[in-house]
This record gives structure tokens, sequence and C-alpha cells, in this order.
């Protein structure tokens, strides 16, 4: 990895957790395995990484947190998007739309 | 998955956990997740579990970041909640005041007129007393006066360069004279007042120049002393604050001086308001001189150098000195600057504060009387916030931000009363109180009135919050709003008035002894007639004692032809005027020695004098004309020389030496004491001379000015002081008159202070009173109210108005007796501290105590009466229906 792509990759988590989150509050472990689900291989998130973005994002009020039963019966915690969040969401995806807009009319092949 | 309802805050709220729980829970579970998983799609679960601890990488560290960031959270989450109940607070007591506004309009204008008044004070006691001096070493600049038989007095020009060549305490010793200048400006002479200063004087101190420079040591040597330094209020009122002054010359006292330096607005160190300083300069003669004894020293410490160590070095200095002057040095006094200058007004500042701070806390109790008879029509409420889960503490917290948001409010207009307030205490301060003219609303003040009204928050709230918030529930709400009769509550509004009687009394008995004082001054005897005397002061053109003694002599001439004029006289110092000598007197045949010599006061006047002042002569004669220069050397003395050097002797025919060597002269009358120094003030030892035949000497004592003396045809002042003016234009044209004042009126400035004083704790006396009545009258009132059922069956039993009055009048009555026993015991130990600011009256004069209790005593006794025949007048019928 070069220096900077680390931040790239937090911001990027933020990002698809935040996005994950829009089809309702679901736990840690649902989260985890949904960003395998729909990015497949190409992008590999370390299992624990998870839990500290998380948490960071519930101090910045883009999420809320709540202790609900899981499917197996045990406790788990269930995080949910704030107004907040979704205007971050918001944010950042028409951010991304635009940085992908750029480098690529500058990769792309003069026509 | 399974949701509960979704309400974060009230859930958090509810089921909050641990954070430090709340992780390890997670992350357990995302652990038993993924081994689910694994042993579903077939995997052995002991390879199961040891995959999925595999999957993630330090688990610890993860832990211990999401704890970290998450008791960041808590806490934030925290302050938020505490912050929003804090708001909710506001907005609901907001809501409430206005429900009950004629609550919320007299609880502030109560507290707003204690602190009000409380904060007036204070911002003289921190002018005065607490603010740095604007001095570079305020702890270590003293005063070091010469000492003898008790007195401080000024020092001789030789005695304080000896001092200075000899002490080893000071970094600097400093001098500085004091007199009035002729500063010829385009309009008239004028007369300013002035310091003459030493070199180092300016640097001592340790404050620069607001523009120029000041003196050199070079500038401090007579025949190089052309100079002057101006203070920055002359500068402006003679100059419209010119920059170009600095290098212009002026004309005092008909010398050239060139304008060097102009010092900034408020600098007087030693309260003296001199308006220019030139430097001293002494000459040869003047540096032997060591019987004049006109310089204040100044000094100031070297670091480290205590005041006892400093007054032993002096102590030493001053007995060599002694021994080589036994006639005229003596002790040395080492005393603090501002110590000095503010010892006099510390105690009365104090003792202001503390009345105005009883005050506060009547003011406080009405207050919480008020709360707690709205209390028992919000019993209701407060037992329905309890019961849907208000906790103690909230209800409280609640109550006191009622009070708080109250008592600011009330800050916010004892701020503007205070602003008036200190504008009528700057307009009616007697002069001579240091810096009382630079109090202000500052920093200081400002914090002091919010903390003053945080504090009355507090005391006037947390009882009554306390007791609602206590109140029993059920009850309260089976009661159906029904007003309880709660005797604890009953108990305690019973002990308000206990306390603020307890408080009035102090003040009022402060302010009645300040009262009898004041009476007492009024009717000390100055000596003489003073009404209608109209006296000014006016600097005789230079030239010989002959010419001085012919121009006031003409002057006397000129006036009594004038109209509007009874008689006329010149002095050389006036009573309760300013100016003035004083001389050792030895009767003839004693030997000399410093017990034998009685320093009395000189007087030079024209024969005029007696009939003009109407003083009264107890034995001998008086001058005539004859009483010329040539002729015998006489004097008259006054009883208190009498009695100190003849006593139980006739006076007449002796002969006393003064003022000059070798020269005796000859006691022909005995005049009658005069009260110089205005009534306040002990009598000095005083003795005259006929102007004709004063001592050469004497002329340069006086340095020239006279006071003229006049009675007046009527009591208005004004013909008396134009025939002043007209008569010395007339005689010598060019000579300034000045200082023109009634008699009366310069009685009045020597007791300004104890008047300022005194109008001050009957103000506050009579506001303590009047709050204690009102706040006797509202618990009375409540009683009442509250026994109107019982008041209504006792009448239809047959009981007359006059018990039913009787009856409450006396549960009114007890506590304001206890309040007084109490107060009265209050006051005879705190009325000890007034001692030294009363005069011809103990600070324990039972008259004023039996007078001042029965005043509030009878004011109690209204505000209990008052509502009581509402009592009375109760209708059986209409009460117990």
């Amino acid at each position: 990895m070069t220096p900077g792509s680390k931040d790239r990759l937090r911001g990027t988590l933020d990002v698809l957790i935040l996005k994950t989150l829009t089809w309702g509050p679901r736990h840690g472990y649902a989260i985890a395995r949904w960003l395998e689900d729909t990015t497949g291989d190409s992008l590999t998130i370390e299992e624990g990484s998870l839990y500290p973005a998380l948490y960071r994002m519930e101090q910045r009020a883009w999420i809320e947190s709540e202790w609900g039963t899981s499917e197996l019966g045990r406790q788990a915690k269930f995080y949910k998007l704030t107004p907040a969040g979704r205007k971050q969401l918001r944010l950042e995806t028409a951010e991304w739309r635009a940085f992908v807009d750029v480098v690529s009319r500058v990769l792309q092949p003069e026509s | 998955m399974a949701f509960q309802l979704w309400s974060p805050a009230l859930h958090r709220r509810l089921f909050r956990r641990n954070v430090t729980d709340a992780v390890a829970t997670e992350l357990d579970f995302h652990l038993a997740m993924l081994e689910h998983d694994l042993v579903r799609r077939g995997v052995h679960p002991d390879e199961a579990r040891h995959l999925a601890a595999a999957r993630f990488n330090n688990l610890a560290n993860i832990a211990a970041e999401c704890r970290s960031i998450g008791h960041q959270t808590e806490r934030t989450m925290r302050r938020t909640l505490h912050l929003q109940e804090f708001v909710d607070d506001i907005r609901f007591t907001v809501r409430q005041l206005l429900k009950a506004p004629g609550f919320a309009i007299i609880a502030v204008l109560t507290l707003a007129l204690g602190i009000g008044a409380t904060t007036v004070i204070f911002s003289a006691v921190d002018a005065v007393l607490l603010r740095r001096f604007a001095i570079a070493h305020p702890e270590r600049t003293v005063f070091v006066n010469e000492f003898f038989k008790g007195q401080d007095g000024n020092v001789s020009a030789g005695i304080y360069l000896d001092w200075a060549a000899m002490t080893r305490s000071f970094s600097a010793l400093t001098a500085e004279g004091f007199r009035t200048f002729n500063l010829t400006t385009p309009d008239a002479p004028e007369r300013v007042f002035g310091g003459t200063v030493t070199a180092d004087f300016f640097p001592a101190l340790g404050v620069a120049p607001l523009r120029g420079r000041v003196f050199t040591a070079a500038e401090d040597q007579p025949g190089n002393d052309g100079v002057v330094v101006l203070g920055e209020e002359l500068w402006r009122s003679h100059y419209g604050a010119d920059p170009g002054l600095i290098g212009r010359t002026v004309l005092l006292d008909g010398e050239v001086r060139t304008v060097i330096g102009i010092m900034p607005a408020g600098f007087d160190p030693t309260t003296s308001q001199e308006q220019l300083w030139v430097p001293v300069a002494f000459d040869a003669a003047r540096r032997a001189q060591h019987d004049e004894h006109y310089l204040t020293v100044v000094g100031v410490l070297k670091p480290g150098v205590t005041m006892q160590q400093a007054q032993r070095d002096m102590d030493g200095v001053a007995r060599t000195e002694h021994q080589r002057f036994p006639k005229e040095a003596n002790g040395a006094h080492v005393i603090g600057l501002v110590d000095f200058l503010t010892a006099q007004y510390r105690t009365p500042l104090m003792l202001l504060q503390g009345a105005v701070l009883l005050v506060l806390l009547i003011a406080c109790g009405n207050v919480a009387n008020l709360q707690l008879a709205r209390s028992s029509s919000r019993a209701r409420e407060m037992a329905i916030r309890a019961a849907i889960g208000a906790g103690r503490g909230r209800i409280v917290r609640q109550l006191l931000t009622e009070n708080l948001l109250l008592a600011l409010l009330a800050a916010a207009l004892a701020l503007g009363l205070a602003q008036l307030g200190i504008g009528a205490l700057r307009a009616n301060a007697p002069t001579g109180i240091p810096r009382i003219d630079q109090v202000h609303i500052g920093w200081t003040v400002a914090a002091f009135a919010v903390g003053a009204a945080a504090f009355s928050a507090l005391l006037a709230g947390l009882m009554p919050a306390l007791q609602l918030s206590r109140r029993d529930l059920q009850g309260t709400l089976r009661e159906s709003g029904r007003q309880n009769q709660g005797t604890i509550r009953d108990r305690v509004r019973t002990a308000l008035i206990v306390a603020e009687v307890a408080l009035a009394l102090p003040v009022l008995i402060g302010a009645g002894l300040l009262l009898r004082s004041a009476m007492h001054l009024q009717h000390v005897d100055p000596g003489f007639d003073l009404d209608g005397v109209v006296m000014a002061r006016v600097l005789l053109p230079a030239g010989s004692p002959e010419q001085h003694v012919l121009a006031a002599e003409r002057v006397v001439d000129d006036l009594s032809h004038r109209p509007g004029v009874v008689s006329a006289a010149m002095t050389s110092q006036a009573p309760m005027g300013p100016g003035g000598t004083s001389n050792g007197l030895l009767a003839e045949g004693r030997p000399f020695s410093q017990e034998n010599l009685v320093q009395s006061r000189l007087r030079l006047v024209t024969t005029g004098y007696l009939q003009t002042m109407k003083l009264r002569l107890k034995q001998g004669r008086w001058f005539t004309d004859q009483d010329v220069a040539g002729a015998p050397r006489v004097m008259v003395i006054s009883e208190a020389v009498a009695k100190q050097m003849f006593p139980g002797e006739t006076p007449i025919g002796k002969r006393v030496g003064c003022c000059e060597p070798n020269v005796y002269k000859t006691v022909i009358g005995v005049m009658a004491n005069v009260r110089s120094d205005g009534p306040a003030q002990d009598i000095v030892p005083e003795f005259y001379l006929p102007l004709a035949q004063a001592p050469a000497d004497a002329w340069g004592w006086i340095g020239n000015i006279m006071s003229v003396t006049v009675r007046g045809a009527t009591p208005d002042p004004a013909p008396a002081t134009s025939a002043i003016r007209a008569a010395v234009r007339s005689v010598m044209p060019a000579a300034p008159v000045y200082r023109i004042t009634t008699m009366r009126d310069a009685l009045s400035a020597t007791i300004a202070v104890d008047h300022f004083n005194t109008v001050l704790l009957v103000a506050l006396g009579a506001i303590g009173m009047l709050l204690a009545a009102i706040g006797i009258y509202g618990v009375v009132g409540y009683f009442v109210t509250l026994r109107t059922h019982e008041i209504g069956i006792r009448m239809a039993l047959g009981a007359t108005g006059e018990q039913v009055l009787r009856l409450l009048a006396w549960q009114g009555l007890v506590p304001i007796v206890i309040g007084l026993l109490i107060g009265s015991g209050l006051a005879v130990w705190s009325a000890r501290l007034l001692q030294a600011s009363l005069y011809g009256v103990s600070a324990h004069d039972p008259a004023t105590y039996a007078a001042v209790t029965a005043v509030l005593l009878l004011a109690g006794i209204l505000a209990t009466v008052a509502p009581a025949r509402r009592a009375a007048r109760v209708d059986p019928v209409r009460a117990l229906q």
C-alpha cells in the first residue's frame, strides 16, 4: 500500500458501512457479511477493523446503536443510520462520483 | 431480526450498560456468529472456533480501541443530556414565571434592590481598598513622618536630607512639599495647587509621564529649576490637551518655567490632588533649616526589607539626628502608604459592606418567603413531576434553575440600579477618599454582582426547593390541591421572620447611632458664630512686611464701607480654612524643654477679627488700634493654652515667648476655644497676634497668603462674596482671590465623610426595615389565609373580632420579639466597630438601642396587624362554606 491509501480505505469503509445500513438496522456481523458478499474478493476488509469504524461513526452521530436479540437468541448490538449519517452518505457518494469522473476523464484515451 | 421500539434516548437511559461490557459482548457475539456459520458449512466445531479466532487479528487491540472511543462517546452524550435538561429547565421556568408574573416581578425587584445596593458599596470597596494603587511598588512604598508626642508630622528639609544620607533601608527616599502657585493664564491670575518634589520622586513611584519627561537631578538645583510637570487634568482644562505644550513656557508665581512633561490622569499617589509639580531645589539656607517641618517624605523600601526593619533603622537615624539637633529633631515613624491613606476609610467601608450584606440577606429571606407561598400552590405540580419519574435531585435542580434565572434577571437590573447608585455616590462623595472618583462597574464589580445573584438564588431557593421535593407524594395528590398545613413549613416561615428582624436591627441601630452622632455634631459649640460669615484666600503681592500689613488693612477698610458687609477682618488662617502654622509657646522663666513647650496654632489677625467672627473673650481685653508695631508686644491665648500653660493661675499679664528668639509677648486676653478643624475634631491650643505686630519670619511661614473674613448683613453669601472680590481688586488689582466659601459650607466639608456614612447607613437601615416589614406582612398574611376556616369556626362559636385579632397578632409578634432579642445581641457585638465614627455618643447608647428597637417593633406590629385585621372581618358563613 502506498501512504495515504490507508486513509482512503478507512473513508471507503465508512461509506460502505453507511450504505449497508440504508437497508435497515443490522448488527456488526451482518454488516461484515454483507460487505463480503457485495464486494466479493475485490475488497478484503479485515474482520476486526469493522468495529472501531462503527464506534467512531457512532461517536460522530452518523449511526446509533441499540441492544436487541439476534437470530441466535443472543444479545447483539444493532446499528441504525441517523439523519446525519444519511447526509454524510450523500456527501461521500457525491464526492466519490466526482473523483471517479475526474480520474476516468484523465485516463480515458482521447477519442 | 427482532427490534424493540426505537427511542434511542429513552432506551439508552433505561438500558444503559457499561462500555467495557458492551464491547466484550459485541465482539463475543461476532465470534460466535462466525463459528456458527462455519459449523453450518460443515466445519468441525473445534476447528470452527479456531478459524473464527484466527480471522480476528489482534482482538485485544480492537477491543481496547472500541472501548476508548465508546467512553468518549458516553461522556459527550452525558454532557449533552445535562445541557438538554438545563435548557428544558430554563424553558419550563420561563413558562412558569410567565404564568405568575406578579411573583416574578416582586422577586426580581426585591433581589435587584438588595444586589444593587450591595454592588454599589462593593464598587466603592473595590476602588478604594481592593484595587492596586497605580504605583510601581505599593506594598513597599511608605511615608516616613517625624514623630513627636504620639503625633505624626511633616519633616524639615535639613532633617530629610540627613535621614536620606544615614538610612540604609530605602532604595529611594523622596520628599514633596505642597503649596499653591499663581498660574498666569490669559484670563486671570489663577491659584493652582502643586507639589515641590525631589528629582527621584517620580522614578521612585515608578509612574512614567504621559508625555515628555520628568525632572533630572541637575534640574533639582537652585537656579536650574525653571521646569514644571503638569497633571493631565490641568493640561486638559487649561491647555486643551495640546501636545505642543511640551517645551513651551508658563508663568508660575511670576517665574518662567518650561513644561517638560505631563503626568497621566489619576496620578495622585498621596491623595493630595496636586495639579502640577516643580523641582524642590533646596538652596543652602533651606538645607541648613531643620525647624520648618513642611515636607512629606515618601520612601520605597529596598526589596526584602520589612516595615519593622525600616522602623528600627529609622529609630537609630532619628536618635543620631536628635543628638545633633535636640530642639528640632524628633522621632521617625515608618508607615505604609496604602495603609496610611486608606486606614481612615477601611472600617467605615467594611461596616457599610457588612450592613448592605445584611440587607441582601433580608431580601433573600423575602424571596424565600415568596417561594414558600408559591410552593403550596405548586405542591401538586411537583408531586406529578415526581410521580412520572423526576428524581428529587432533578426537581431541586429545576427549582434552583428557576431561582438562578430570577437572580440573573435581578443582577441585570441591579447593575442598572448600581450604575445610578454609583453616579450618586461619585457626585456626593466627600473629597479626600482615595480613588473614590474611580468607582465604576468594571469586571470585578460585575462579577461580584453576578456572584451575589448566584448566592442569593441558592440561599433563597434551596430551602423551599428541598421542602417541596421532600413532600409526601401520595398525600399531596390525594388532597387534590387543597393547601396542606405543613407545620414544618410554618416553622420555617416563623424562622424567616426571626431572621429578618434580627438582621435588620443591627443595621438600623448602626444608622441610629450615626444619626445621634450627627445630631451631636450639629450642637457642638464651634466657639464663634459662623452663620453669615464668608471667607476667601488672597495672595498678597510681594513686598515688605509693612506693605503686607498696609495692604491687609486697606482691604479691610475698603470692605467695611461696602454694602452688605457688617464687619470684615484678615487672618492668616480662618477656622475650617486652609493654611496655618503652629509654634511652640514657652512661658517666661521656664527652662526650654519639649515638655514646657505648648504647640499652638498661630492666628495673625486684624483687630476686626473678634467682632467679625463673634468670638467670645473669656478674660482680659482684645487687640486695639494701639497694638501696632513698636508698641508693647501682646498676645491673646485660647483657653486650651491657658489651661495647659497656666493651670490654676490667671494668665493675664504673664509673658510668653514665641515665634522669634528672645522676644516675649504679654498675654492680654483669654479667648474661648474654637473648633478650628470642625466639630468632629479635638480642640487645638491656639493663640492670636495682632497682624501689625507679626514677627518678620511669619510672612514666610504663611507664604504671604491671608484669609479675608466677612460677616454679611444677610444670610445670602452673594453680597459679601462680591464685596470681597471688589475690595481686593480695588486695593491689589493683580492679587488672586480663591477658595471663597461660607463658614457653614467649610464646616460641613470637615464632617462630609461622617455625613456621607450616615446618609448611606440610614438609607440601608430604611431599606432593611422596609424589606423586613414586607416579609412580616407576607408571612402573617399567609397564616391568616391558612386559618380562615378556623377563624370562621371561632367566630361562629362567638369569638369577637378583637379576640381573633389578638390571636393572630400574637402569632406574628412572638417571632418579631425573638428576632429583636437576637438582633440586639448582634448589634451590641457589631456596634463597637462603629465607635471610631461616633462623636458624643457611645456605641452602646441605651437610648438609641431602645428607640430603634421600638421603631422596628412598631413597623413589625403594623405589618402584623394589617393582615390580621383582615381576618377579624372574616364572615363566618363564607369562611365555612
